[in-house]
């Protein structure tokens, strides 16, 4: 049973993984949004500019200029570090979604390595080899299995067809 | 008459030492008024009539069996005026001056001024040279300095066209959305695409249900793909999307010819369509074998 379901946990591993690939965006958004827990400060900063700005349209800078220029100041001050920390923010933002797809390069790897590992002695299935007739070795490559569907063919198959159904329903 | 005559003298050398002090005051004054991009137009216009000019000097001073000889400081003059040139088009004045300083540098190493060997070479063109060897042999001497001028200009000429090209290409590429890289053929998918891949998919299962126990799986995928040949002019054709990508710039700016590239791309992008279509197949055989084979309706003889 276990080696008659081969071709499917080769598929699954690949359906998987071509399914997290194109999550990973979400997943590295959601993991930023989990990690920074200073949004809500920036939240903040941004209102009070805008406060501080509505406040500034209501002084008249001819009467009241040392307060016009006092709150302009102020205005200056928390745009500046406003900047400092939105830059900072996608700094450490670009750095998360480096590091999750580093991750979900090497753990893809490790995955494809450990199954052409698993079988690559034994095929995924087997079918008659005059089905396949005069492709059987390169079918079967590298089991040498006469009429046994290689890993590395099952594979390259399972990886197109899984990328077109994304595509069709992505 | 002593006095008249020691009066005279004196006359001619005031008029003379006036005539000079009243010439140099001019070509003063005329320095003055000049401003930088009258200078620069000068400097230009004597560069480009120097180029004929000089060649014609240095014709009437040497012979013309030895071409080689002559060609150096020709293009050793234009060439290094027109980097100068280019160099500080864009800058000021300053820059000028010192262009016009390199130039004088360059009329001391020829020995002649500017302006003077395009004197000179209206003197030629008037008839002062009254041999008419020199007259048959100036074409053939100007025709050697335009080969020599006109190589390198197509070059830059040919360089510029394939530098608009290449521009184009990343306007169009920046305008473009990047393709992600999970998805290869990011082409839609287009109604011929889909009938191609359907067929595929139920040839597969015909095949594994009744044919594959005759013949190889193949043979009738072969044919089908056959069919898809005849049948893809009937029908409609998309507006074929050409993709720009860094690999058609690279080889349109080595100089391969945009059709031969568009060729290649579409040949390239059927073929993909064919192993598309091939996966697919041998995907939904054994998907279909096995499911039969788990059903237990078959067993693999």
């Amino acid at each position: 049973m276990a080696e008659s379901c081969a071709w499917l946990l080769v598929l699954g591993s690949v359906l998987l993984c071509n399914i997290v690939k194109a999550l990973l965006p979400s997943v590295s958004s959601f993991l930023c949004r989990v990690l920074q827990k200073d949004a809500e400060q920036e939240t903040q900063m941004r209102f009070e500019i805008q406060c501080m700005r509505q406040e500034l349209a209501t002084i008249s800078m001819m009467d009241e200029f040392a307060r016009y220029a006092r709150l302009e100041r102020k205005i200056n001050k928390m745009t500046d570090k406003l900047k400092t920390h939105v830059k900072s923010r996608t700094a450490q933002l670009a750095k998360i979604k480096w590091v999750v797809n580093i991750v979900f390069y090497v753990l893809q790897a490790t995955l494809m390595i450990s199954l052409i590992w698993k079988y690559y002695a034994d095929p995924v299935t087997v079918v008659p080899s005059k089905w396949i007739a005069p492709l059987e070795r390169l079918v079967a490559f590298p089991s040498g299995i006469a009429g046994g569907v290689g890993i590395t063919c099952w594979l390259v198959v399972c990886n197109k067809v899984v990328a077109l159904l994304l595509q069709a329903f992505g | 008459m002593e006095q008249t005559e020691q009066s005279m003298p004196n006359v001619s050398e005031e008029k003379g030492n006036l005539s000079a002090s009243k010439r140099r005051a001019e070509i003063r004054r005329r320095k003055l008024l000049m401003n930088s991009e009258e200078r620069m137009k000068r400097i230009t216009s004597c560069n480009k009539g120097d180029a004929a000019g000089h060649a014609l000097n240095s014709e009437q001073h040497s012979e013309p069996r030895v071409p080689v000889q002559l060609d150096k400081p020709e293009s050793l003059t234009s060439s290094g005026l027109s980097k100068r040139l280019t160099v500080y088009s864009d800058e000021d004045t300053k820059t000028t001056a010192g262009l016009t300083n390199h130039q004088g540098h360059l009329d001391d190493f020829q020995g002649t001024p500017i302006c003077d060997s395009r004197n000179s070479m209206g003197d030629v063109l008037d008839g002062n040279n009254d041999s008419p060897g020199e007259l048959r042999i100036r074409p053939r001497s100007e025709m050697s300095i335009d080969g020599t001028q006109r190589s390198p200009r197509r070059g830059l000429h040919q360089y510029l066209s394939r530098f608009d090209e290449a521009m184009n290409l990343r306007t169009q590429l920046i305008n473009e959305k990047p393709a992600p890289e999970s998805s290869p053929g990011n082409e839609e998918l287009d109604a011929f695409r889909i009938f191609r891949l359907m067929g595929s998919v139920i040839l597969a299962v015909v095949v594994r249900m009744f044919v594959c126990k005759y013949l190889c799986i193949f043979a009738p995928f072969l044919t089908l793909q056959l069919a898809y040949m005849g049948l893809y002019k009937y029908f409609p054709k998309g507006e074929k999307k050409i993709k720009t990508t860094v690999l058609t710039a690279a080889l349109l700016l080595s100089g391969i010819p945009s059709e031969v590239i568009n060729r290649s791309m579409d040949t390239y992008s059927k073929m993909g369509d064919v192993f598309t279509d091939l996966c697919v197949y041998f995907f939904t055989f054994i998907i279909t074998h096995e499911m039969l084979v788990i059903l237990g309706s078959e067993t693999p003889s």
